[in-house]
């Protein structure tokens, strides 16, 4: 993996608050392709306006389909943050998402994309 | 099994014929397969076929509470695992045991047909016998495993005792998914939810490495990879079996327990599989390279029949025979009603109810073939069943030969493939008992230690051609002769043409062997063989050059219900030729030359004589000779004939209906058809009108030579 870290980032005039980004209730194979432009944009309009330290934040209680393509659309979106050296953080994950992640094995990446905002 | 419900019970009795028909095809393919195997010994895809197929017996012998095939499949599957997993080598002698319990498997499933055959102590006893040189051999393995060492780290340790079954076991699957993963409709979530289902899952990591970053990404791209381990009774088919949908673009590993090695124990803890993935990549590549160094030769074959094999399922769908015939016998009916309309509609003269009607005929003859068509079967499968035969037969005669099939994809229909399948078992076993020699005798000769026998199958001019070829002594024309005069065959001291000779080992009470073996040579055989071919509408010769071998060729229609007909006229009669046999029509004078005391003809043809039967004759019918006349130029077998007739009617589909008891005894009629309007029309033999017309049937007060001197006969005339 390319791991270029960008630390040479853009000094942020620093707006604490960029748009979290919400999870559809489907996010499945049959989203993915329309989600992914738009994560995509968010990616790099709303988080790239973000100080390095402050993670993107990611609502997903409202996930209520999840499949192996939706949540490696997930694992995709954080890797692109990781290479800007930012950090995802998702915020109160639904039972699904849970579920999903724990059936993929994901569980323990999930754990650590929340330890953030685990007040939630 | 004995709180079985009468709904059980009912459930069993309907389905058992399907799984017993179903046990003997796997049967039947096992044995191909340990064929197959004694060739290409150790390949990889064969043992796995073959392994498959032993489990699907018992899988499926084990709903219908067939305990003894479970017991003793149970037991030949052990050893098969042992020789996929390459504890032991395929020995000949395994081989002869595989196949030998192959055969108790195929006794077990056919007494599984009725549910009160007890078992005898005799086949008890057979079988515990079986199944103990099984376990000696199985034995043998444990013994062997770790010189056999020499496996890659992909392969399973060989000293790994197999856990006693039924025990929970730890496996080690490692899978990543094709990019189209998710695109043929598979989500690896579902599935590894129902490998969960299997039993319990350790250590599920997913392998996150190539998932690519969003702005690089196709979200509808697989990038996915998982280790696992797996911990359960299920056997390594019913795990891999979790993964078949995938199974084509995904890089699966199912790991033995106990299997795992040093490094790959630290990799299932490691969070990150990359690593072993990377890992068992180039291993994959390297055991399939080596694959493929070890049996260059045999892979193209081998792979097309492995393929074969394991792609049959759920291309097929089971349809009872009867079924199928009573669409056929309608479909029979629809082309005469067809027909039919299509007669009334010329008659009206309306251009668009003739049109409607063409376009119906079309689609009538397109559902002909379709259906036709589903009646075909390779005859492939039949032959390959004599692989076996040939193999017993020549151990038993301490010859050794090698048999070759060619054209084993020439489809003809189903009910001749059946009836076919004794006569030519005859056939083969009489060329490998008579016709082959021994190997001493052959190197006398000159030839190679191993004998030749090539079976084939070809398509000839609308029939399929059979041929039993050998290369051995061929036929001793002088004591085929000596012993015709011998039975009475052939008056004492005549001696016919060389050809007729060889036709004589047809009659019937006809033996040369000097030797009665239990295979051949009771005499019995080859006038059945011809009846039963003749019975097929069929026809079989015979070639030898003594010294160098023998041809047998059936010539055999390709079915036996509907043939394309060319439909004629002569006087008030409709006659019908199978299309394929007729070559042209020339147009002649009634006049040109006078018929000889059988009402043979010749007329020139291109600067050949052409000999030329009437129909009129023949069968004296009752009405004037045109003036004008066609002459239907038929070729059956090498020659050509011609047969006179008035009136040319066109092309016709006809539907076979045979001929009436009656008319059974009647020369040069193979069957009836009904036509559109109602009126019978019969179907012409050419086979048999062409030995008439080459002047080879006996005719009273007149003998001909021979073929080419009938000829002669008549140009004199």
């Amino acid at each position: 993996m390319a791991r270029r870290s960008k630390a040479s980032a853009a000094v942020p005039p620093a707006p604490p608050v960029a748009t979290p980004l919400a999870l559809p209730a489907e996010l499945t194979i049959y989203t993915v392709g329309e989600l992914h432009p738009q994560w995509l944009a968010w990616l790099v309009q709303d988080t790239a306006a973000l100080p390095v330290e402050v993670p993107a934040e990611v609502k997903a209680a409202a996930v209520e389909q999840v499949d192996a393509a939706g949540l490696q659309l997930l694992l995709s979106l954080q890797r692109a943050l990781a290479e800007r050296g930012r950090r995802l953080q998702i915020q109160a994950p639904s039972q699904v998402l849970r579920g999903g992640c724990e059936a993929l094995g994901l569980g323990a990446w999930l754990q650590t994309q929340m330890t953030e905002g685990a007040l939630v | 099994m004995s709180q079985m419900t009468d709904a059980d019970n009912s459930f069993i009795q309907e389905a058992l014929p399907a799984f017993i028909s179903e046990a003997q095809e796997q049967i039947e393919s096992l044995e191909q397969l340990l064929l197959q195997l004694e060739d290409a010994p150790g390949d990889t895809e064969l043992l796995n076929a073959l392994f498959r197929c032993a489990h699907t017996v018992k899988g499926s012998a084990g709903i219908f509470g067939l305990d003894r095939v479970v017991a003793f499949t149970h037991h030949v599957e052990t050893l098969l695992d042992k020789l996929r997993e390459g504890q032991i080598d395929l020995t000949p002698a395994l081989s002869t045991l595989l196949l030998q319990c192959n055969d108790q498997l195929r006794t077990l499933v056919a007494q599984a047909r009725d549910a009160n055959t007890a078992d005898t102590p005799e086949a008890a006893a057979e079988r515990a016998a079986l199944v103990e040189r099984l376990q000696a051999a199985a034995g043998h393995a444990d013994d062997k495993g770790p010189a056999a060492g020499s496996a890659p780290a992909t392969g399973p340790p060989p000293a790994s005792p197999p856990a006693p079954a039924g025990s929970a076991r730890c496996w080690h699957i490692s899978v990543a998914f094709g990019t189209d993963t998710f695109r043929n409709g598979m989500d690896p979530l579902a599935l590894m939810n129902y490998v969960r289902g299997l039993g319990s899952v350790a250590n599920l990591v997913c392998d996150i490495a190539a998932v690519p970053p969003l702005d690089q990404l196709d979200p509808e791209s697989c990038h996915l990879a998982f280790e696992l381990g797996l911990d359960t009774d299920a056997s390594r088919v019913e795990i891999e079996g979790a993964f078949s949908f995938v199974r084509d673009d995904c890089v699966l590993h199912v790991l033995e327990p106990g299997a795992t090695p040093g490094p790959l124990g630290e990799i299932l803890q490691a969070t990150s599989g990359v690593c072993t993935l990377v890992v068992n990549a180039a291993l994959n590549k390297q055991t399939k390279a080596k694959q493929r160094d070890a049996a260059p030769a045999h892979a193209a074959t081998v792979a097309a029949g492995a393929a074969a094999a394991i792609g049959d399922d759920g291309r097929f769908i089971r349809v009872q025979a009867d079924r199928l015939d009573s669409v056929i016998n309608l479909l029979g009916e629809l082309v005469i009603a067809g027909a039919g309309a299509a007669l009334l509609a010329r008659q009206t003269r309306q251009g668009a109810l003739i049109e409607a009607n063409a376009q119906i005929s079309r689609l009538i003859e397109e559902i002909r073939n379709g259906t036709l068509q589903l009646r075909m079967v390779p005859i492939g499968e039949t032959f390959s069943r004599f692989r076996r035969v040939v193999r017993d037969t020549a151990a038993e005669l301490g010859k050794d030969v090698s048999f070759e099939i060619v054209g084993g994809e020439t489809e003809l229909d189903k009910s001749v493939v059946e009836r076919i399948a004794d006569p030519l078992m005859h056939l083969v076993r009489n060329a490998l008992d008579h016709g082959l020699e021994q190997p001493a005798e052959r190197v006398a000769h000159g030839k190679p230690g191993q004998g030749k026998l090539t079976l084939s199958a070809c398509h000839e001019s609308g029939s399929i051609v059979i041929r039993i070829q050998d290369d051995g002594r061929g036929i001793n024309r002088e004591r085929v002769l000596a012993r015709a005069w011998e039975r009475g065959l052939v008056e004492d001291g005549v001696t016919p043409p060389d050809e007729d000779i060889l036709k004589l080992i047809f009659e019937a009470g006809f033996s040369t062997a000097e030797k009665v073996t239990n295979l051949s040579g009771r005499g019995v055989g080859m006038d059945v063989v011809r009846r039963n071919i003749e019975a097929l509408r069929g026809t079989v010769m015979i070639y030898s050059d003594p010294g160098e071998g023998s041809r047998i060729e059936i010539r055999l229609p390709l079915t036996l219900a509907i043939i394309d007909g060319f439909l004629v006229g002569v006087g008030n009669s409709k006659f019908i030729f199978p299309l394929e046999s007729v070559v042209e029509v020339i147009e002649s004078r009634s006049s040109v030359s006078t018929p000889d005391a059988r009402g043979r003809r010749v007329v020139e043809l291109r600067g050949r004589v052409l000999p030329v039967l009437s129909v009129r004759t023949l069968y004296g019918l009752e009405t004037i000779e045109p003036e004008r006349i066609s002459v239907v130029v038929i070729k059956s077998g090498s020659h050509s004939y011609g047969v006179m007739v008035d009136v040319l009617l066109g092309q016709h589909q006809t539907v076979i209906k045979p001929l009436g008891r009656m008319f059974r005894s009647l020369r040069g009629m193979s069957g009836s058809s009904i036509l559109g309007s109602g009126e019978v029309a019969l179907i012409l033999d050419v086979n048999s009108l062409g030995e008439f017309a080459a002047g080879k049937q006996p005719a009273p007060g007149k003998t001909l030579d021979a073929a080419n001197g009938g000829h002669k006969t008549l140009v004199r005339n």
